[in-house]
């Protein structure tokens, strides 16, 4: 099964997608797809926040900074969970060495459904930021398109799609497993 | 009248095409004056049309083609903007979906690419 989850920040994604990753792994093996590069205090505090949040839940952490085939590579049979689309869009876009690829979304959602249909579950986790009524830069709104272009891809292809809300789910496709 | 509204990049000019058949040639894209065609079969860009209607002092015309497809961003939830002017714009564009979303017969919301009929 293929779960896409979206919603604004601090509303409970996480949380629901560590549980929903748990309920249909079953028995079988669940990795976490960890895809934020941390470059300050703040982002490992974050980091260690979701490490301890997912503590007892039995996955298996992958750091994936951008490559997710190589993650994926001999792991065919897992659940996989992976948080953040966001994060790892923004990786694949602003590259390391300064240069900017303003068509990621391409391979990201080729990657990421590649992933999907190798696996036995996964299930992604993005964030909605489209709704404001500030203009942002040329650089930001061509992050924003192609984040949500490999949103549209995941949700297009995904089994369940969710918005989450203050903790409660919005259904926009597929039903909750039993 | 029917209205699809959703966030940036969500879909919703895809969509207003694909289910009601509509044709580029078929589609105005508003910018940010008060020009209008009230006659044409999709109207894209609501918030750039009443960006414009502030902006020329005119009131935003809720009177389209009774099959007009009218396809409108939401801009509603982020920090309240510094600049007055996008703020004004604000405000006066919820009014306004408001007033437009009781008038059609459906309002839909795009949420990454899935249309969610509201009403």
């Amino acid at each position: 099964m293929i779960v896409f989850i979206s919603g604004g920040c601090k509303n409970g994604k996480s949380t629901l997608a560590e549980d929903l990753a748990v309920k249909l792994a079953g028995d079988g093996p669940r990795y976490y797809v960890a895809t934020m590069v941390p470059h300050d205090e703040e982002d490992r505090a974050r980091i260690e926040k979701h490490r301890s949040s997912r503590r007892g839940k039995g996955f298996e952490t992958l750091e994936c900074a951008e490559d997710v085939s190589a993650c994926a590579k001999g792991r065919s049979g897992g659940t996989f969970l992976l948080d953040s689309v966001t994060a790892l869009v923004s990786n694949m876009m602003f590259k390391e060495d300064g240069t900017v690829d303003e068509k990621c979304s391409v391979k990201a959602s080729s990657e990421l459904l590649g992933l999907a249909r190798g696996s036995a579950n996964s299930v992604f986790v993005s964030d909605f930021i489209y709704a404001d009524a500030e203009g942002y830069g040329d650089l930001t709104e061509s992050y924003r398109r192609q984040l949500a272009l490999t949103d549209r891809a995941l949700a297009g292809a995904a089994d369940l799609v969710i918005e989450v809300c203050c903790g409660m789910n919005i259904i926009h496709k597929g039903g909750m497993p039993l | 009248m029917d209205l699809i509204i959703g966030g940036a990049f969500q879909g919703k000019l895809e969509y207003a095409k694909e289910h009601f058949g509509i044709a580029e040639s078929g589609v105005f894209r508003c910018e940010r004056t008060a020009v209008i065609d009230p006659e044409a079969r999709c109207i894209y860009g609501l918030e750039d049309y009443v960006y414009g209607c502030i902006k020329e002092g005119v009131e935003p015309s809720l009177d389209f083609a009774p099959d007009a497809v009218l396809v409108g961003r939401e801009v509603f939830s982020g920090v309240v903007p510094m600049d007055a002017e996008v703020r004004r714009f604000r405000e006066e564009y919820g009014r306004y979906l408001q007033k437009l979303a009781s008038r059609c017969t459906t309002v839909t919301r795009m949420f990454c690419g899935l249309p969610q009929r509201i009403k």
